[in-house]
């Protein structure tokens, strides 16, 4: 597809084409582009959701610490024996011993409710613990599993009682949230290029006359095409930095009353909005619905 | 050569013939005679069903589409019902052939204000087509066609839209630019205007050249 003349004359050309094609089908123009917004919105929501849910994960993975609830009884002589083994395991980076006296410290400063129940019971009825950290190479699901494993199997141990548990039905849930977004993204982004491939192609129609005109002096098929894959780019530019905008403007309105729901959701975290690059890649993102759906519908060929 | 559409019916039948560079040819016959299939295979909008046909040293039967495109650059065409752009400047209809060529903006005005000079509607340059009369809106046709000074104008009917005074008009244009060296090839079926210039006339019946006829006139 190759183009005569300078790059500059047909730059310009190519750019004064798609604008006067676009004021020409405003209407099938700004349908197109609110398509590719709306996508991207919702694409962009589920992003921000599952970005944010993933943080959590990523949060408590990292803390990565195992509690060994211990048989009630022991001497500190055993203590200090089951925490020398504890920290001989291999996947451990530090182990601390908690005595009953400190796990009630802890569990009263949890609130009032916490304190008056430990008052009720009248003597302590919380045991001791070491509570282990992982080093960083051993966090995953299984090197967890595996060291929570050689801690249950060592003489004193009652309990093993890990995050890692929660985290992990936590991460199914993020893991299922994720794949609807992108099944939704995938038949929303479908629907979107059909949608700007149909816009072109109508262009394509409307202009046939000036596609005809062109070709009889001598416009090759890159000349005549590229006005309509930029009208494509054109429609997804604005329409992903409209989505971005929306999302901007959604998170800037509602984060207030949902401020608390959201806190819960995320265990305390506070709940950030998409990074830049995020943002950057939703507006390429729209680009490239517009650029496709042009190439499309131009890959259908047009009369010569 | 020969050109069908349709099995068993030929639009063009055994034509042989050969124009020389700088030659002004009218093609004629009846409707449906085949002078615009002859154009159209010319300017490879259409291919010979059979045969082959060389226009500017290029095979059109066998012509690649980005051949074609720079073959297209090299001829300029002019059809009866004009084909003008309505929503752009007589201008920027002018200018397209430039912009197709990647001529530079500033040179491309000045080309195209030339080629409007020299059809006398210089003055028109800011208008649109449709406020023009029928006459300009071909002459602006004609401008384009040559503002890219191609080796070959073809021409399909073109005053077959307008009155015998710009008629008259217009074949002026056309022979001024055979005299400068243009090979010219206008489909023709007005007898004025063939006894006027009495240049070389292949008279089409059917699909066949029944008659090639010397011109009489002054070459060009």
């Amino acid at each position: 597809m190759a183009i005569a003349g300078s790059p500059i004359v047909q730059l310009r050309h190519f750019a004064r084409s798609a604008l006067a094609g676009l004021r020409a089908s405003p209407l099938p123009a700004a349908i197109a582009t609110l398509t590719i917004a709306v996508t991207l919105v919702l694409a962009g929501a589920f992003a921000l959701l599952v970005r944010n849910m993933q943080g959590v994960i990523d949060r408590l993975g990292s803390e990565a610490r195992i509690t060994a609830y211990l048989a009630p009884g022991a001497s500190d002589e055993a203590l200090r024996s089951l925490v020398g083994q504890a920290r001989a395991l291999p996947g451990v980076a530090a182990v601390e011993l908690v005595s009953p006296e400190r796990a009630r410290e802890r569990f009263r400063k949890e609130g009032e409710r916490q304190a008056a129940l430990l008052d009720a019971l009248g003597e302590n009825p919380l045991p001791a613990s070491i509570e282990v950290s992982v080093l960083p190479d051993h966090r995953s699901a299984t090197a967890i599993a595996s060291v929570a494993e050689s801690l249950q199997g060592l003489a004193g141990v009652d309990e093993v009682s890990r995050a890692q548990d929660w985290v992990e039905g936590y991460a199914r849930t993020v893991a299922l949230l994720r794949a609807i977004g992108i099944g939704l993204a995938g038949v929303l982004g479908a629907a979107t290029l059909f949608l700007v491939a149909s816009t072109i192609r109508l262009a394509l129609y409307t202009r046939r006359g000036e596609i005809d005109i062109l070709a009889l002096v001598g416009a090759g098929r890159a000349f005549i095409a590229l006005p309509f894959l930029l009208e494509g780019v054109i429609e997804g530019l604005i329409g992903g930095v409209l989505a971005v905008a929306t999302l901007f403007a959604l998170w800037s309105a509602f984060l207030p009353s949902i401020a608390g729901g959201l806190e819960l959701l995320l265990g305390g975290a506070p709940a950030r909005f998409l990074l830049p690059a995020e943002l950057g890649a939703l507006v390429i993102a729209g680009v490239v619905l517009g650029g496709l759906g042009a190439a499309l519908s131009l890959a259908g060929g047009w009369r010569r | 050569m020969s050109k069908s559409y349709v099995a068993g019916t030929w639009a063009l039948h055994d034509v042989s013939c050969t124009i020389a560079k700088g030659e002004f040819v009218f093609l004629t016959g009846a409707s449906g005679a085949g002078k615009t299939t002859l154009l159209r295979l010319l300017f490879a909008a259409e291919r010979p069903s059979e045969g082959r046909i060389r226009v500017l040293g290029m095979p059109i039967e066998r012509l690649a589409a980005r051949r074609v495109a720079s073959l297209r650059r090299r001829i300029g065409v002019v059809f009866q019902d004009f084909k003008l752009l309505p929503g752009r400047s007589v201008e920027e209809n002018v200018r397209i052939a430039l912009d197709v060529a990647g001529v530079p903006s500033g040179e491309s005005r000045a080309r195209a204000f030339a080629a409007l000079k020299q059809v006398g509607l210089q003055h028109r340059r800011h208008h649109e087509p449709l406020s023009l009369s029928g006459g300009e809106q071909q002459r602006v046709a004609i401008a384009r066609a040559l503002v890219n000074e191609p080796e070959l104008l073809l021409a399909d009917e073109p005053t077959g839209n307008l009155d015998p005074a710009l008629t008259l008009e217009i074949f002026d244009l056309i022979a001024a630019t055979a005299a400068r060296g243009t090979t010219v090839v206008v489909a023709t079926h007005d007898p004025a205007v063939l006894e006027r210039y009495r240049r070389r006339t292949l008279r089409l019946e059917a699909g066949q050249v029944v008659e090639d006829r010397p011109g009489l006139g002054a070459r060009g």
